[in-house]
């Protein structure tokens, strides 16, 4: 199904103009953002670029500077309260009782979202065994590992069960294995139904969101779906891993028809704007100057290139 | 207001108390460890302070008199010296706090009953020990004076009576403390003093919760302010309370400072004020970003002015105006007030009711102030 | 080294400009509060308010009234029209005494060998001001019996030199309060502030969990105790010198020693109470245990310091004990040369006292505190 089609449907969270300035700096500038409900939205972007207080904004955390918000069909500005409610919210860095154990952490919140006395315990019970918690309950949550703090902190804003989760970078500082079992926890919650706004540093991750917005300097530059963003890029990719990238590199870039050369450590990505010509020339070009390489082979563009090619693109202009 | 969501933070807090074990044994043992040291250092009885006596008559009156001055513990005889210069270097050093003076004609003047020429030189920087000295010395004087009229009298031959000679009674009665001692009614006033401390604890879990982050989760969920902050109160009433059960015994039987009024009445006023002097921390925190931030201030608003103002060692009748309403718009003024109500003469809510008002009406303004000054946001 | 230590001090100046509260209420607060304390405080005892019950309504018990008001000491709050008003004002703490004047006083005044009684009813739950109306009532009557007894003897009152004493006081020749309380409150000021501050030196940098950042940087340990305390010095030492400005021109408290020497001490001392306070710092775990621990530590100190009771009346433990006591050497020092004019030769032994402690007690806190961080 194509959201296109679904225009009838109003958004769940719809923002105009929003803005939020700091003493010395504008976080979030004139935002307008509106995601349906269901959607699995992305937000990534530059440390700095305003993930964390769109995301706060949107949780009713920060005033608001200027410009609206309605969020689950509330005010942002004048019925936070309301919407406090109907939102899951989970911040970046470790935020519950550590001294408390996990059970205790998670009838805390149950309490203060007013959880139904009666199925308290079963929804207790079903999101300690979700979120592979149950073995450890009486453990004190600071005494847990990060992957399982996560977890928990997942378990605490999803005790209500939120119409709308706003998730602050969740995974990082994550081993891969529990990132991944996060993920698929998320993919289930919104196939069942709920809103999910997800800000992350990890492209992959961004990749299987159903649209991902790309926020630069608190302004949201790109907003559309993976394969669109993907699109975007200009020309297409060739890898390689030469043994001295900086000399490679350097060559590289002066060559013709070369549009842009991304580092991966001592991996080098080449945007081209055609592969087929332009890779014969680069293996010549790189015997010529006596530069060794591995492992030359053309690619298909990935979220990262596109998001890199996206972010030097506006730090030129 | 939920009782859910109360309930939720108080245990919440509770918990958080009685997992550190380390503090919450400080939490409960520091007001207690400091009533009694104060209480101790205020049971000491002023004696055995050295003076020096400078005897220009030397006579045997002078003699007798400076025999009659030294006798027993009150001072003790430092040096006898022969001129101002001893008396100026004794004292500057501290070796002596004051200093008798006799002049040449001490005998002859007080024999003739023309006055008594002596002089007294005291260390106006020890004013305890100080005037001590003075009114001891005052005192033997006296006796001295009477001694020498009552053989002038008696050499004379006249009709007159020695009484006459001190011809109004003076009969002074100390209601509740009839030996004035300073520690009968101080250490209640000082349970005033050290029952703020939960106060400054209550100050920091604020600043705790927004330094660790905890306050962002917490700020998101449907809590209201005034729930949350009364939760996070509550716990710290109950450790206060614990201490008004044991500071009572302590004072009673380590310190004999009698207890006349009702202690059901005492511990229900106890909880009034606790829930004024916290709600005052609770304000201080709500102010206070970091916890040495909250920590400062509420050293400046709370412990200091407890401790000086609030007229357990220095009356507010004394103060100047503006003081006298600073020291009335404390808690602890009318806590103490009530302590020393109901420990020593044993009144009861007749009595106390302004004091008992004015506390419930601070602790209900400072938390609606807290609470509406308490934003749920960040920054 | 220096630079090393110095980049890590920039680092804790730059924490202080950004959590500006902490410093600013340390540098100002103890000024205002000192103030704030001496204004209410350092003032004798007056306006004590004072009931009379005139029983006798003549022109002696009129005299006795004009006495006690002429003494200064109290205020005239009300005339009782019973015995039972009396009690309960005494009850209700409205005033701290009550003098009652019996019919036929001024009759048996006149007679040449009358004695009327005077009764004075003192507030005894309120001991202090009970204490300064006592004196001030028997002052009063005594002057007044004097008077009365010298005409009954037919002896001159002018020949007469008096029963009283002559009184000096040294140092304070006025008598002023605020020579006794503010030194000894600037001098606490001091030690609250340093204390507190060191404590929360590393206590608060271990529960934030940044005290780790800082052990794996490549700094020793003695840099990281040195360029946390570098803050700490400065603005207790500022603060000291602020407080010491204040009492100096609002309350007229004289520097009548060496100002380079006060000073010098006053450092000194500072250093002794920063190396306490580390101790707490890396004792404790959190700052909330490390503000109780100050209270505790600072409270013990105080009932040592002779501002609350004289040592020398304390049992012979106890004035062992306050030997040992940085702050009891401190507040003499700090008198001696404020009210005395003292100077070394005179100070010696209590600086000495200082000096001692400040190196066993320096020394433990940096091997105690090296030991803990590494």
């Amino acid at each position: 199904m194509s959201f296109e089609s679904a225009n009838e449907v109003p958004p769940i969270i719809e923002t105009h103009a929003l803005t939020r300035d700091f003493k010395k700096t504008r976080a979030v500038d004139s935002l307008d953002l509106s995601i349906r409900p269901g959607e699995l939205f992305g937000l990534v972007g530059p440390d700095g670029a305003g993930k964390t207080t769109t995301l706060r904004l949107l949780a009713g955390l920060l005033n608001i500077t200027s410009g609206s918000a309605k969020v689950a069909g509330y005010d942002l500005a004048r019925q936070p309260e309301a919407i406090k409610r109907k939102i899951g919210y989970m911040a970046q860095q470790f935020n519950l009782y550590g001294e408390l154990s996990v059970l205790e952490n998670l009838s805390f919140f149950a309490d203060l979202y007013d959880v139904e006395v009666s199925e308290l315990r079963e929804r207790t019970e079903r999101l300690l065994a979700f979120a592979g918690l149950t073995e450890f309950k009486d453990r004190r949550a600071a005494q847990l590992s990060g992957g399982m703090q996560k977890k928990l902190a997942l378990a605490c804003t999803l005790i209500h069960q939120p119409e709308i989760l706003l998730l602050d970078e969740p995974t990082t500082g994550v081993d891969p294995i529990s990132r991944r079992e996060f993920w698929d926890i998320l993919t289930d919650l919104n196939l069942a139904g709920t809103t999910i706004v997800v800000s992350t540093p990890y492209m992959d991750e961004a990749d299987r969101c159903l649209r991902v917005g790309l926020m630069y300097e608190g302004r949201m530059v790109v907003c559309a779906d993976p394969q669109q963003i993907r699109a975007r890029i200009e020309g297409e990719l060739i890898e390689l891993r030469p043994d001295d990238w900086q000399a490679a590199c350097a060559l590289i870039e002066s060559l013709p028809g070369v549009l842009e050369v991304q580092t991966y450590g001592n991996l080098l990505h080449v945007l081209v704007d055609s592969a087929d010509k332009r890779l014969p020339e680069i293996e010549t070009a790189l015997r010529k100057h006596g530069l060794t390489y591995r492992g030359v082979r053309r690619v298909t563009p990935r979220m990262e290139e596109a998001f890199i090619s996206l972010i030097r693109r506006l730090e030129v202009d | 207001m939920s009782f859910r969501h109360l309930r939720a933070v108080i245990r919440k807090e509770i918990n958080h108390i009685l997992r550190d074990r380390t503090t919450f044994v400080l939490v409960m043992l520091v007001p207690t460890a400091m009533l009694f040291i104060m209480a101790y250092a205020l049971t000491v009885d002023i004696k055995h302070v050295p003076i020096a006596v400078l005897d220009y008559d030397r006579s045997p009156t002078s003699r007798a008199f400076i025999q009659q001055v030294t006798e027993g513990e009150d001072l003790d005889l430092y040096a006898q010296v022969d001129s101002l210069d001893d008396i100026d270097n004794l004292l500057t050093r501290g070796e002596i706090k004051a200093a008798l003076i006799i002049a040449p004609d001490f005998e002859h003047d007080l024999l003739s009953l023309r006055g008594i020429p002596l002089q007294i030189i005291v260390d106006g920087t020890e004013p305890k020990s100080g005037g001590f000295a003075v009114d001891h010395i005052g005192g033997r004087a006296e006796e001295f004076i009477s001694e020498a009229l009552a053989s002038r009298i008696r050499a004379l031959n006249v009709n007159v009576s020695l009484d006459s000679l001190q011809p109004i009674d003076l009969r002074v009665r100390a209601l509740y403390n009839p030996s004035l001692k300073p520690r009968v009614d101080i250490i209640p006033g000082l349970i005033s003093m050290v029952l703020g401390f939960p106060a400054l604890s209550v100050a920091l879990t604020l600043a705790h919760e927004r330094e660790h982050g905890t306050l962002e989760q917490v700020l998101v969920t449907p809590v209201g302010r005034a729930e949350f902050l009364l939760g996070k109160m509550i716990p710290y009433i109950i450790v206060g309370l614990a201490n008004v059960i044991i500071m009572p015994a302590i004072a009673r039987v380590t310190f004999h400072i009698p207890f006349n009024g009702s202690f059901p009445l005492f511990f229900l006023l106890s909880a009034v004020f606790l829930f004024a002097i916290l709600s005052m921390g609770m304000l201080v925190g709500v102010f206070m970003p970091t916890q040495p931030a909250a920590l400062a201030l509420s050293f400046l608003v709370i412990f200091f002015p407890g401790f000086f103002m609030t007229g357990i060692f220095f009356p507010i009748a004394s103060m100047p105006a503006e003081m006298r309403m600073e020291a009335m718009s404390l808690p602890g003024t009318h806590y103490a007030t009530i302590t020393r109500g109901v420990f020593l003469p044993g009144v009861g809510l007749d009595v106390l009711w302004p004091n008992v008002l004015a506390l419930l009406g601070m602790g209900i303004a400072f938390t609606a102030v807290a609470a509406l000054s308490f934003r749920k946001k960040l920054g | 080294m220096f630079k090393r230590i110095w980049s890590l001090a920039a680092k804790e100046f730059l924490h202080l400009l950004h959590d500006w509260w902490m410093p600013s209420f340390m540098l100002f607060g103890g000024v205002i509060e000192l103030l704030a304390v001496g204004w209410a405080t350092s003032r004798p005892m007056t306006n004590l308010p004072l009931m009379v019950l005139d029983q006798d309504r003549s022109a002696a018990s009129r005299a006795i009234v004009t006495a006690l008001e002429n003494t200064g000491t109290f205020a005239f709050e009300a005339q009782a029209p019973n015995m039972a008003a009396v009690q309960d004002a005494l009850d209700r703490s409205k005033v701290n005494a009550a003098v009652i004047i019996p019919p036929g006083f001024d009759s048996k005044l006149a007679s040449p060998t009358g004695r009327p009684s005077l009764a004075v009813l003192l507030n005894g739950a309120e001991s202090t001001p009970a204490t300064a109306a006592l004196r001030a009532v028997t002052g009063a009557v005594r002057e007044m019996g004097q008077r009365i007894a010298l005409r009954r003897l037919g002896l001159d009152a002018d020949e007469f030199a008096g029963f009283d004493a002559s009184l000096r006081v040294w140092f304070n020749e006025a008598l002023n309060e605020a020579f006794y309380t503010t030194p000894a409150e600037l001098g606490l000021m001091l030690e609250f502030t340093t204390l507190l501050f060191a404590a929360l030196s590393f206590s608060r940098e271990r529960e934030l969990g940044t005290l780790e950042q800082l052990l794996v940087m490549p700094f020793s340990s003695l840099e990281i105790i040195i360029g946390k305390s570098i803050p700490t010095i400065l603005v207790a030492f500022s603060d000291f010198v602020l407080m010491l400005g204040a009492v100096h021109f609002v309350f007229g408290i004289p520097v009548r020693g060496s100002l380079i020497l006060l000073l010098a001490l006053a450092f000194g001392y500072l250093l002794v109470e920063l190396s306490k306070g580390l101790v707490i710092s890396v004792v404790s775990r959190s700052q909330h245990q490390a503000f109780l621990l100050v209270m505790m530590v600072g409270m013990t100190d105080f009932m040592f310091t002779g501002y609350a009771a004289p040592v020398e009346s304390m049992p012979r433990v106890m004035q062992i004990v306050a030997n040992v006591v940085p702050a009891h050497h401190w507040l003499t020092i700090l008198r001696g040369i404020l009210l005395k004019g003292a100077g070394l030769d005179v100070l010696w032994p209590n600086i000495l006292a200082l000096a001692v402690l400040g190196l066993v007690i320096g020394t433990f806190s940096l091997r105690y505190v090296r030991r803990a961080l590494d």
